[in-house]
């Protein structure tokens, strides 16, 4: 409980972070989301109703920090985030028998392919909103870089986390095998 | 599966149900909520964010330190060219300042606000103001600089309110262009690459034949923007199939927007 009390403040942290953490421009205005890789190292350790209550508090966040509302008209929805994040929260969750043999590699790529799943997601409902359907290189890039760069950040917020887990989570899955 | 975890899907389900129809003012509300909670730590972030930076800007090497000395010196020549000249202008100015009384002629009420935050997603073009209802702002108020148009308040709570920039592709702005009879709709593009985002002014005559450098300015068509609020300008035109389209160099530079004005009525 401890553990998941922590993991809520370091979202609401982290999405505060990501206000001030400047889009890059040399990799066309990408920007580094942190959000989901706590929240995918919250899938893998946490029992499957603190992963939804997890990736409930975390899509509820992203949707009203991001979502427009237009005059009359709400661009997304408030609670798509919360299914993205479920689902994708999710499939992380059945990658845990990796994790416990210690094959943190899986997870690492898979956050990166996750958080650039949200964003094509994102972008995907915004074209489907305002019509017109492109897809020039910046988009990809777009898309694609921020996954890249949770690849990259993932092996350092994970093993950070998991130091956290490990000193207060008793439940923590494998445990036994880490220490 | 668990009997907790069947429940847990269920409550989340119904949660969604629930926040899927949720309407635009509701949405607005909750929205304005959960910036006013957020709001103490986005104004002392953007306090903490200029003081780095003002750290790192401090910090050049000594090849930056020449590098500078160098264009300050030609700077420096250039500016005492000028100088001479604008003496002669200012004269001018003032002579004209006063004839068109500028000041009385400045017809709305401006409440100025600092940005503390710019937008942490990929495809909305927002900002984040430090001012709200308290000081009697609303949603679709313009926002502007002394440069120009900035974009429009969306969702608004008591001390913070959120900015549709004008590079936003859901920012329309009913525009015409100087010396034409043209008018068309601003707005921004969905995918900006560089640092600089462009806006398109679209729907003008196929005929337009616009030349780079004309000046495009709000037409105040729409009820949201005054007009004669300036845009951007021209930088490039081309023909469609159905209309001709201008592309606008923005009048502000957005990506280091610190102070602007919400436009709150008219004196």
């Amino acid at each position: 409980m401890i553990f998941f009390a922590i993991l809520l403040v370091l979202i609401f942290v982290a999405q505060i972070a990501e206000f001030f953490i400047p889009a890059l421009p040399w990799l066309y205005n990408a920007h580094i989301y942190l959000v989901p890789l706590i929240v995918f190292y919250g899938a893998m350790v946490l029992p499957f109703p603190f992963m939804l209550a997890l990736a409930f508090y975390a899509g509820i966040l992203l949707d009203t920090l991001t979502v427009q509302v237009i005059g009359p008209r709400v661009e997304i929805s408030l609670g798509w985030s919360i299914l993205l994040y479920a689902v994708l929260a999710g499939i992380m969750q059945g990658l845990r028998p990796l994790f416990v043999r210690g094959r943190w590699e899986v997870h690492c790529v898979m956050a990166g392919v996750c958080t650039s799943a949200i964003i094509l997601a994102q972008y995907f409902m915004i074209t489907f909103r305002r019509g017109t359907f492109t897809f020039p290189r910046e988009v990809w890039w777009q898309i694609g870089a921020p996954g890249l760069i949770a690849i990259l950040i993932s092996p350092i917020v994970f093993y950070i986390l998991h130091w956290i887990a490990q000193a207060t989570y008793p439940n923590l899955p494998g445990r036994d095998r880490f220490e | 599966m668990k009997r907790s975890s069947i429940i847990a899907l269920l409550v989340l389900g119904a949660i969604l149900g629930l926040l899927f129809n949720l309407g635009p003012d509701k949405t607005r509300g909750v929205q304005g909520q959960v910036y006013q909670l957020l709001s103490p730590f986005l104004t002392s972030g953007s306090g903490i964010q200029k003081q780095i930076t003002q750290v790192r800007t401090g910090l050049k090497s000594l090849e930056e330190l020449e590098r500078d000395n160098n264009a300050l010196q030609t700077e420096n020549r250039q500016l005492k060219a000028t100088n001479q000249a604008l003496r002669d202008v200012e004269h001018e100015v003032n002579r004209l300042r006063h004839a068109l009384n500028y000041r009385e002629r400045s017809v709305f009420k401006l409440v100025p606000a600092e940005i503390i935050a710019r937008d942490s997603s990929t495809w909305w073009h927002t900002v984040t103001i430090n001012r709200g209802k308290e000081d009697k702002i609303e949603g679709d108020m313009p926002v502007v600089t002394d440069e120009g148009l900035v974009g429009k308040t969306t969702t608004v709570s008591e001390n913070i309110s959120i900015v549709l920039l004008v590079s936003d592709e859901n920012c329309k702005v009913a525009a015409s262009v100087e010396g034409t009879r043209e008018q068309g709709i601003v707005s921004g593009e969905r995918v900006t690459g560089g640092l600089t985002p462009m806006l398109n002014l679209n729907f003008l005559s196929k005929q337009a034949n616009l030349q780079p450098g004309q000046k495009s300015f709000t037409s105040g068509v729409g009820g949201v923007f005054p007009s004669g609020l300036l845009i951007g300008a021209v930088k490039s035109f081309r023909t469609r199939e159905l209309d001709g389209q201008a592309q606008l160099t923005p009048a502000v530079d957005l990506s280091h927007l610190e102070d602007v004005f919400v436009v709150t009525g008219r004196k």
